[in-house]
């Protein structure tokens, strides 16, 4: 037991992870832990704009496992969320279960918006804020392209984990554009 | 009418002619959010001659930006059928986020007077 304790406890520390939540995530959870991202990006000293990019990935991130992780509990999506200082400015890291019939189509969505520059991105933007939500999505539709406008990269996998499908989401934030 | 700011929410104030919210906007359900807010503003504006809504934001997530298109395009359809209405989105001096943002739905307009400006 004790092994693991320092073996969290090292991985954060080497990772940079300043903030990590993992299990249940709901509206309500996200509300509280907005407050101390909030605060911990505060105390990082880095430029508002840098701030919000951060910020703002964070909670499409949580309202994307909240509205969609495949592990549920109650209103609840279940996953994990944090983000690490890296040499460069942050990572953010969002991982949760997917169902295996969504996963093509996140997939697709993502592999798209990845090979899009910032123009490009811009007019998906616009497009799909005038056409409306895709369906079966509860919020805009526009949370991937979000992530992608206000990352410096991304990148996102799947892998088989005890039985079920992971989706692994990361977002860079660099101090310097 | 005030709708009080709550931790994810800004404050909206609504008077004769005028509409003013300022703060941040993520909020926990957007429909429960929007919907009543659309329909004070719709009676508002019916009830105006000449109409102007202002915009302090600092943050809003993607979903509250689909809320604020929608405002802004009922709006345009308004000014394209001659009625005074204005909007003026304030953003602070160092934040390029919200610069970028008024910016970019002020491209999507065809009538409505959108002014952007900073506040210090």
């Amino acid at each position: 037991m004790n092994k693991n304790s320092v073996k969290i406890h090292e991985l954060m520390i080497s990772r940079g992870t300043f903030f990590c939540y993992a299990g249940p995530l709901s509206e309500e959870v996200l509300t509280s832990i907005t407050k101390v991202v909030k605060d911990q990006l505060a105390d990082s000293e880095s430029a508002v704009s840098i701030r919000n990019k951060v910020f703002s990935i964070f909670v499409e991130q949580a309202q994307n496992i909240i509205r969609y992780s495949g592990s549920r509990v109650d209103q609840s999506g279940v996953g994990s969320v944090s983000i690490s200082n890296t040499d460069a400015g942050f990572l953010l890291e969002a991982i949760n279960e997917i169902e295996t019939t969504d996963e093509a189509r996140v997939c697709k969505v993502l592999a798209e918006l990845k090979a899009m520059d910032p123009s490009q991105l811009k007019a998906a933007y616009r497009e799909r804020i005038k056409s409306g939500p895709p369906q079966g999505s509860v919020g805009a539709g526009l949370g991937f392209i979000e992530i992608a406008r206000r990352s410096s990269r991304f990148d996102f996998s799947f892998e088989e984990h005890n039985g079920a499908k992971l989706f692994i989401y990361r977002g860079w934030v660099d101090l310097a554009p | 009418m005030i709708i009080a700011a709550t931790s994810r929410t800004p404050e909206i104030i609504f008077s004769e002619h005028n509409c003013s919210i300022k703060g941040e906007c993520y909020p926990e359900n957007i429909s429960e959010f929007s919907k009543p807010f659309m329909e004070k503003l719709a009676s508002s504006l019916a009830q105006s001659e000449s109409y102007k809504v202002d915009i302090e934001m600092y943050y809003f997530n993607s979903s509250s930006a689909k809320l604020f298109f929608d405002v802004f395009d009922l709006l345009d359809g308004l000014a394209a059928q001659h009625k005074q209405v204005e909007v003026v989105w304030r953003y602070r001096e160092d934040d390029d986020t919200m610069l970028e943002a008024g910016e970019e739905f002020q491209e999507d307009l065809q009538h409505l007077k959108f002014i952007v400006e900073s506040v210090d």
